[in-house]
C-alpha cells in the first residue's frame, strides 16, 4: 500500500449523480407495473383499544376495490420487524410481539387494515368505509409511569409493561468499589428524544406475485437478504420464491433496518392477485414507522483526584413505544458505547425496556450511541467542573490507548483521540473562547464532546460478498448485494475495485439491488458498509487481478509475479517495452480462438475479522440570548479519524450531513405526543422541524487520516459518526455560555429560560 | 367542471390532456406523463421537492391544481439537460457532491434555476435564503450551497443560459 | 401522498361572478388563489368543499398602487413575493416588507397571495400582525355591495374571520404614513422555516423625540392577532427612554393570552412577547435616530 494511489483518495463523482441530477433516477415511489393497484393503510385513531369488530363489507363493495385486509388475512404469527435477530449478538433479545395487522390497537398509528384499489382515490374512499368498533382501554404514554404497578398492561406477557430487563454486555469490575475510590461523583438523569429519520422519500413498497406464485418485492430495505428470509418465514414461503429488488432510495438512516410497508403490501398483493404499491403519506410515515429510540439514562460517574475515571454506572429506561422492535440491540449499543468511550475499570449498566402506548422506536443513525453520549459527555463536563479540572484535560486523561478495546470488542490498532481533541480545540479556539464572552443580552460559550463508533457490527452472519467479471473491453461488472441510500457505498467500492485492478473508476459497472443476481450481503447498518464490503471488494478484485495476470503472463511470456498494472496497461517489471492492455487480456479470455477461453471472474467474501472504530471529537461555539433563551450555533468543528478517506468529498458530506441531523436532534426536533391522547402532534415537516439551509452554522470538517491495517486501504466506517457528539457538544457550550444545563432533548429556549430562572431562584 | 381536456406546454412540448379537477400538477406530471423526476416528499408544500417552474416562477406542484395552470409554460427537471449536455446547475451539483440520496435534488435544482434566473450573482446568504423552502436531510446543505455558488459563477462566465 | 377528493372547479372571470357563485355555493364553496393554504387542508380532509372557485383568472387584482405619502393599495391576487420585492413597500411600509421577507420559502411567496394569507385567520400570521400595526383596511365585496373594514375588526377567533359565505376580500388599503414614522417587525421561530411562535410589529410616529402615535401588534399569543393598547398608551406622548420601553414591554406581555402547543409554551410566549416588544421598540428608536 506504499504505492501511489490513483483513484482511492480522490474526489470522483458519486454513484448515480448524473441520473439523480437529471431526474432520471427511479425511486420506489416512482415505480410502476402494469395492472398495479394502489395500496392504502388504515391505522388506529386511538392509543389503546380492543377491536370488537371490523366490518369491511361496505369497503369491499366499492367499485374499484380489489382487496381489503384485516388481521384475519395476515399470518397468525408474532414477529419482530427488526432484522437484528438474524445477524447479531443477542438473538433472543428482540422479542416478537407484533402482527402484520393487529386485532388490538396499541398506539395511535397502529396498523389495523389495508385496501388495494384501482387508484389512490378509490383506496382512500374505501378506508373511510371500513367500520371498526374500538373498545377503548386506558393508555399510558410515559415510560416511568408505565412500569408502576396498576398501569394499563399493553402486552399480556409484560408485567408492569417491562418487556425485558437486561444488563450491559460490557459490565466489568466493581462499581461500588470504583465510586469509593472516586474523589468526585456526579449523578444525573438525561432524557433523549425520539428523533424521526425524516428521510425524504415517503415509505413505499411494491409487491407482485407472478403466475408461478413467485413474489418480487421492490422496497427500500437496508437488508434485502435478511428481510427476504424474514418475510419467507413470516408468510411460510421458500426463500427462493422471493426476489427482493432495490431501486434508488431517498434516505433511510436505519428506518429500513426493519420491515416498514413490506408485510402489509405482500398480504394485499396476495389477496388481490395483482401487483400493489403501498405508499405512506408523510403523516403516516411519522406516525406509523420507526424513529430513533429514546432513553432515560440515570448516569453516574466517579473520577479520582488525578482525573482518571474510577467508575461508570448507567440505569436505562428504554422508551421503546408500543412494540419491541430494536429495543434490545439499540440499547445494548447505547450501553456499550457508554461503557467503552473511556478507559474505566468498573462499569455497571442495566436497562429496562418499557412498553408505552406511543409510536414504535427503532434504529436511527448512530443507533444507541447519540443518547449514550448525550449522557456521558455531559457527565464528563459536570465531573470536570466539580473536580476543578479543564474538561479537555479530563478527557485527555481518560482516552483509550492502542490495544484497549473499542465498542465492538476489538483491540484498537490506533489511538487518535488525543490528536483529534487537540486539533479541534485549536481550530475552535477553545482556550480563548471558553468562559462566556458577553455582548448585550448575549452570552457566548464553547463546548466539546468526544465519540467512538463502530465500523460495522459483529456476529456470525456479518459477511459480505461481491463478484466481479471482466468484459472484453476491459470494463468490469461489479455485483454486490449492498444498498445505497445516498451514502455512496456503490461509488466508494467502485473506486476500491478500480484502484485494485489498475483500471479507471468509470470502467467499473456496478450492479446491485437484486437478490437473484447478487451474493448474500447482510445489509447496511452500523457504519459497516465500507469497512466490510470494501474489504470484500479488495479481496475479489485482488483475486480477479491474479487471474488477469496469469493470463497476461502467458501472453507476455513472463511470470505473473513480475507484472504490474496501471491505467489499464499491464507491463513487465524491468522490461518497459513489454506489455499488453487489460482489454486485450480480457478479450482474449473470452474470444480465444485457440480454444483457451475462460471468462475472468472472481468472488470476494469478507467476514469481519476486525472492527476499527471511527473516533474523534466535535466542538461547538454557541451564542445564547439570556432574555429569550434562543441558541445560535455559530460554529461547529468536527475532527474525525476516518482511517483513510476513499472519497474525501463523500466522507466530508457524510460528516456534514450527520452534523446537521445532530443539530436538529440537539435543538429543534421534538417528537411531540399529546399527553392526553397519545396522538403524535409533530407529524410532518410543518410541525416537526428539521434544519434548513439557513439554520446551518459555519462548519469545519477535518478528516484525520490514520489508516488501519484491517480496513480497505486503511478506511473505517463514518456514516454515523458525526451524528453522535453534536448534541452534547452544544449542551456543554450552552452551559459554558449561561451556566445552565438542559438534560432533556431538545435544548429549547423554553427549557433554557426555565433552567435559568430556577438557577436564579436557588441563588 | 370535474374533467376537461386541457392544453399545457411542458418542457417546451405541447400536450393536450384529460384532466380531472382534483388532480394536482405533481400527479399529472408523475402519473399521467411519467415525468417522475418531480418528487413529492410531504404533500403540503413544506419541503420543496416538487418544485417546478411555471412561467418561470418556482411553484410547488403538489399544491397546485393541474387544471388551474392549463395553457401555462411548465418546466420540470427533465427539461434541463439537452443534447449538448447537462445544465451548468446540474454539473455543479455533481461536481460539488451536492447530491446524496437525490430525492430533494430535482426540486433543489429547479429552485436554484429560479433563483439564479432572478439573481445571477447571489451571495452565500442569499443562496441559503433562496433555498429556504427546500429541505434536504442528507447533506447539511454545505455542498448544495457550494454547488449553487459554483453554478452561478460558471453561468456568469457563459453569459447565462 | 393522499389524493384530493373530487370537487367541481370553476373559474369566475370577474369579481361579480366570483361573489355571486360564492353566495350560491354558501359553505360548500372555497376560494382558491395561490393554493398554499387550501391545498394542504384539502389533502388532509380538513375542508371538503364541493366547489373550488379559482379567482386567479380575474383580471386587475394583482397590483400595488400608491406610496407612503398617499396611502397604498394592493389587490387580492398580489403575491407575498411582489410585496417583498416592492421598493415602495420596503421604503414606506418597512414592517410589511420585513414580515414578508422573513418567510423562508420562495415557492410559497411566489404562489401565495397576501390576502389569502390574511383570510386563513391564523393568529400566527406575520403579515396580519404587521398590517394590524399599519392600521390596514380590507375591502370586502359581496353580492349586495362592498364595505371597508379595519383589519382590527376582521378576526374573531382562531381560524375565524368576520367573512360570511359570499364575501370576498378584494383589496388591502394602507393609510398614508405620517412623517417620522418608523417600525420594526420581530419574531421567534424554532427553525428559520417555522411558523412564528411569537411575532410582534410596532409602528411608531415620533415627532421631536416624543411618541405621537404608537401601534403595537402581536401575533401567536392570543386567539387572534391583536393590538396591545395598554402598552401603546404608555408610549403615547412620552419620550421613548428605556424605562418607558420596559414598562410598555411588560404591559404588552400582560395583554397576551397565549396557549401551549408544540411550538412553545404559554408561559414562554407571554415572556417572549415582552422581550420582542422591547426589541422592536429599541430597533424602531434606532431607526428613528438614523
Amino acid at each position: 500500500m506504499g504505492e501511489e494511489l490513483t483513484i482511492v483518495g480522490k474526489k470522483v463523482p458519486r454513484w448515480a449523480a448524473f441520473e439523480k441530477a437529471t431526474g432520471a433516477a427511479r425511486f420506489t415511489v416512482d415505480f410502476k407495473l402494469p395492472e398495479m393497484l394502489a395500496g392504502r393503510l388504515l391505522t388506529s385513531p386511538v392509543a389503546h383499544a380492543n377491536i370488537l369488530k371490523i366490518d369491511t363489507s361496505r369497503a369491499e363493495k366499492l367499485p374499484g376495490v380489489e382487496a381489503v385486509i384485516t388481521f384475519e388475512d395476515v399470518p397468525n404469527k408474532l414477529f419482530n420487524p427488526n432484522k437484528m435477530d438474524m445477524c447479531l449478538f443477542d438473538p433472543s433479545g428482540e422479542l416478537p410481539d407484533m402482527y402484520v395487522l393487529s386485532d388490538k390497537a396499541r398506539f395511535v398509528g397502529d396498523k389495523i387494515a389495508a385496501v388495494a384499489a384501482i387508484n389512490a382515490g378509490v383506496a382512500e374512499e374505501a378506508l373511510v368505509l371500513i367500520e371498526v368498533e374500538y373498545e377503548e382501554l386506558p393508555a399510558v404514554f410515559d415510560s416511568l409511569e408505565a412500569s408502576n404497578p396498576g398501569q394499563p398492561r399493553i402486552h399480556d406477557f409484560a408485567k408492569n409493561n417491562i418487556a425485558l430487563t437486561f444488563p450491559c454486555l460490557a459490565n466489568r469490575g466493581d462499581v461500588e468499589e470504583g465510586f469509593k475510590e472516586a474523589h468526585v461523583v456526579v449523578e444525573q438523569t438525561f432524557k433523549s428524544s425520539k428523533q424521526h429519520m425524516c428521510q425524504m422519500e415517503p415509505t413505499t413498497c411494491v409487491a407482485d406475485f407472478d403466475a408461478s406464485g413467485r413474489l418480487t418485492i421492490w422496497s427500500m430495505s437496508q437488508h434485502p437478504f435478511l428481510h427476504r428470509r424474514k418475510l419467507a418465514e413470516l408468510f411460510d414461503m421458500p426463500v427462493g420464491m422471493i426476489r427482493w429488488k432495490t431501486l434508488h432510495i431517498g434516505g433511510g438512516w436505519g428506518k429500513y433496518g426493519s420491515f416498514v410497508a413490506e408485510p402489509v403490501c405482500v398480504a394485499l398483493a396476495k389477496k388481490a392477485g395483482r401487483p400493489v404499491k403501498l405508499e405512506y403519506s408523510r403523516e403516516e410515515d411519522f406516525r406509523t414507522t420507526e424513529t430513533r429510540e429514546a432513553h432515560i439514562m440515570t448516569g453516574k460517574i466517579g473520577v479520582r483526584k488525578d482525573g482518571t475515571i474510577s467508575a461508570l454506572q448507567n440505569k436505562v429506561v428504554v422508551q421503546g413505544g408500543a412494540y419491541f422492535t430494536h429495543n434490545s440491540n439499540a440499547t445494548n449499543v447505547a450501553m456499550g458505547c457508554f461503557a467503552s468511550l473511556y478507559t474505566c475499570p468498573n462499569v455497571y449498566e442495566i436497562a429496562d425496556a418499557v412498553y408505552t402506548n406511543i409510536p414504535v422506536s427503532g434504529g436511527c443513525r448512530g443507533y444507541g450511541n447519540p443518547p449514550a453520549m448525550w449522557a456521558l459527555e455531559q457527565l464528563m463536563d459536570m465531573a470536570a467542573e466539580k473536580l476543578g479540572m479543564d474538561p479537555l484535560e479530563l478527557r485527555l486523561k481518560n482516552t483509550k490507548k492502542v490495544g484497549e478495546f473499542g465498542p465492538a470488542n476489538y483491540a484498537l490498532e490506533t489511538s487518535t483521540f488525543d490528536d483529534c481533541l487537540r486539533l479541534g480545540a485549536e481550530k475552535i479556539g477553545l482556550k480563548e473562547k471558553r468562559g462566556g464572552r458577553r455582548e448585550g443580552t448575549k452570552r457566548y460559550g464553547v463546548g466539546m464532546a468526544m465519540f467512538m463508533h463502530v465500523s460495522g457490527s459483529i456476529g456470525a452472519t456479518q459477511h459480505r460478498n461481491v463478484h466481479l467479471k471482466f468484459n472484453e473491453d476491459g470494463t468490469v461488472n461489479l455485483a454486490a448485494g449492498c444498498v445505497d441510500l445516498g451514502q455512496n457505498i456503490h461509488g466508494t467500492i467502485s473506486q476500491i475495485a478500480a484502484e485494485t485492478l489498475g483500471i479507471r473508476y468509470e470502467d467499473i459497472i456496478i450492479h446491485t439491488g437484486d437478490t437473484d443476481t447478487t451474493f448474500f450481503d447482510q445489509g447496511m447498518h452500523a457504519s459497516g458498509g465500507l469497512f466490510q464490503i470494501g474489504n470484500a471488494t479488495v479481496k475479489g478484485a485482488t483475486e480477479l487481478k491474479k487471474l488477469l495476470f496469469e493470463r497476461a503472463a502467458k501472453m507476455l511470456e513472463a511470470h505473473p509475479e513480475d507484472l504490474d498494472v496501471k491505467d489499464r496497461w499491464i507491463s513487465v517489471k524491468g522490461s518497459p517495452d513489454k506489455g499488453v492492455s487489460v482489454a486485450d487480456v480480457a478479450k482474449d479470455a473470452i474470444y480465444n480462438y485457440e480454444d483457451d477461453h475462460n471468462h475472468l471472474a472472481a468472488k470476494g467474501s469478507y467476514s469481519p475479522e476486525d472492527n476499527q472504530p471511527p473516533v474523534g471529537a466535535s466542538f461547538a461555539e454557541v451564542g445564547v440570548d439570556t432574555e429569550s433563551g434562543e441558541v445560535n450555533v455559530i460554529k461547529l468543528v468536527i475532527v474525525c479519524d476516518v482511517g483513510r478517506a476513499i472519497n474525501p468529498q463523500t466522507v466530508e458530506s457524510q460528516l456534514e450531513g450527520g452534523a446537521s441531523q445532530g443539530i436538529g436532534y440537539a435543538l429543534t426536533e421534538d417528537y411531540t405526543i399529546n399527553p392526553e391522547t397519545g396522538y403524535l402532534e409533530a407529524d410532518n415537516y410543518i410541525t416537526y422541524k428539521i434544519p434548513g439551509a439557513a439554520d446551518m452554522p459555519d462548519m469545519e470538517i477535518i478528516q484525520y487520516e490514520k489508516p488501519v491495517s484491517t480496513g480497505p486501504f486503511g478506511a473505517k466506517g463514518v456514516g454515523e459518526a458525526a451524528m453522535v457528539p453534536i448534541a452534547p457538544a452544544i449542551a456543554n457550550a450552552v452551559y459554558d455560555a449561561v451556566g445552565v444545563r438542559v438534560t432533556d432533548l431538545p435544548i429549547t429556549p423554553e427549557k433554557i429560560l426555565k433552567s435559568m430562572e430556577a438557577k436564579r431562584e436557588k441563588i | 367542471m370535474k374533467k376537461e381536456i386541457a392544453k399545457f406546454t411542458i418542457n417546451d412540448r405541447p400536450y393536450e390532456l384529460l384532466v380531472e379537477s382534483n388532480v394536482t400538477l405533481a400527479e399529472l406530471l408523475r402519473e399521467q406523463l411519467d415525468l417522475t423526476g418531480t418528487k413529492c416528499a410531504c404533500g403540503v408544500g413544506e419541503c420543496g421537492s416538487c418544485t417546478v417552474l411555471i412561467d418561470g416562477k418556482p411553484t410547488l406542484s403538489c399544491s397546485t391544481l393541474a387544471i388551474a395552470v392549463r395553457e401555462k409554460d411548465i418546466l420540470t427537471i427533465e427539461s434541463l439537460a439537452t443534447r449538448e449536455g447537462l445544465h451548468p446547475i446540474q454539473q455543479a451539483f455533481i461536481d460539488h457532491g451536492a447530491i446524496q440520496c437525490g430525492f430533494c435534488t430535482p426540486g433543489m435544482i429547479m429552485m436554484t434555476k429560479a433563483l439564479l434566473d432572478e439573481n445571477p450573482d447571489p451571495t452565500e446568504q442569499e443562496v441559503k435564503e433562496g433555498i429556504g423552502g427546500n429541505l434536504c436531510r442528507c447533506t447539511g446543505y454545505v455542498k448544495i450551497v457550494d454547488g449553487i455558488l459554483a453554478a452561478a459563477e460558471s453561468m456568469g462566465k457563459e453569459g447565462g443560459r | 401522498m393522499q389524493s384530493l377528493k373530487p370537487f367541481e372547479y370553476v373559474e369566475p372571470a370577474t369579481i361579480e361572478e366570483a361573489v355571486s357563485l360564492l353566495s350560491d355555493y354558501a359553505d360548500k364553496g372555497k376560494l382558491l388563489a395561490g393554493g398554499v393554504d387550501i391545498m394542504p387542508r384539502l389533502r388532509h380532509r380538513k375542508i371538503k368543499p364541493a366547489f373550488i372557485l379559482n379567482i386567479k383568472k380575474i383580471q386587475g387584482l394583482d397590483y400595488i398602487d400608491g406610496n407612503g405619502g398617499d396611502g397604498l393599495r394592493f389587490g387580492a391576487l398580489t403575491t407575498i413575493r411582489s410585496i417583498e420585492l416592492s421598493p415602495v413597500i420596503r421604503k414606506d411600509y418597512s414592517i410589511l416588507y420585513e414580515a414578508a421577507h422573513q418567510l423562508p420559502s420562495h415557492q410559497v411567496k411566489s404562489m401565495g397571495t397576501m390576502v389569502g394569507n390574511l383570510c386563513v385567520g391564523t393568529p400566527a400570521s406575520d403579515m396580519a400582525t404587521s398590517l394590524l400595526a399599519l392600521d390596514a383596511e380590507l375591502k370586502i365585496v359581496n353580492t349586495s355591495g362592498e364595505k371597508i373594514l379595519p383589519i382590527e375588526d376582521f378576526y374573531i377567533g382562531v381560524g375565524q374571520t368576520v367573512l360570511e359565505p359570499g364575501d370576498m376580500v378584494t383589496e388591502v388599503i394602507l393609510p398614508s404614513v405620517m412623517p417620522g414614522t418608523r417600525g420594526s417587525y420581530q419574531h421567534l421561530v424554532r427553525t428559520r422555516a417555522d411558523i412564528s411562535k411569537v411575532c410582534v410589529a410596532v409602528w411608531i410616529t415620533i415627532t421631536d423625540g416624543i411618541c405621537k402615535q404608537a401601534r403595537i401588534a402581536l401575533g401567536a399569543v392570543a386567539p387572534t392577532v391583536f393590538r396591545a393598547k395598554k402598552a401603546e398608551a404608555l408610549l403615547n406622548g412620552r419620550e421613548l427612554d428605556q424605562d418607558v420601553i420596559e414598562a410598555a414591554s411588560q404591559a404588552a406581555s400582560q395583554e397576551t393570552k397565549p396557549i401551549t402547543d408544540l411550538r412553545s409554551t404559554a408561559e414562554y410566549r407571554k415572556e417572549a412577547a415582552g422581550i420582542l416588544v422591547k426589541r422592536a421598540l429599541n430597533k424602531t428608536l434606532e431607526r428613528a435616530k438614523a
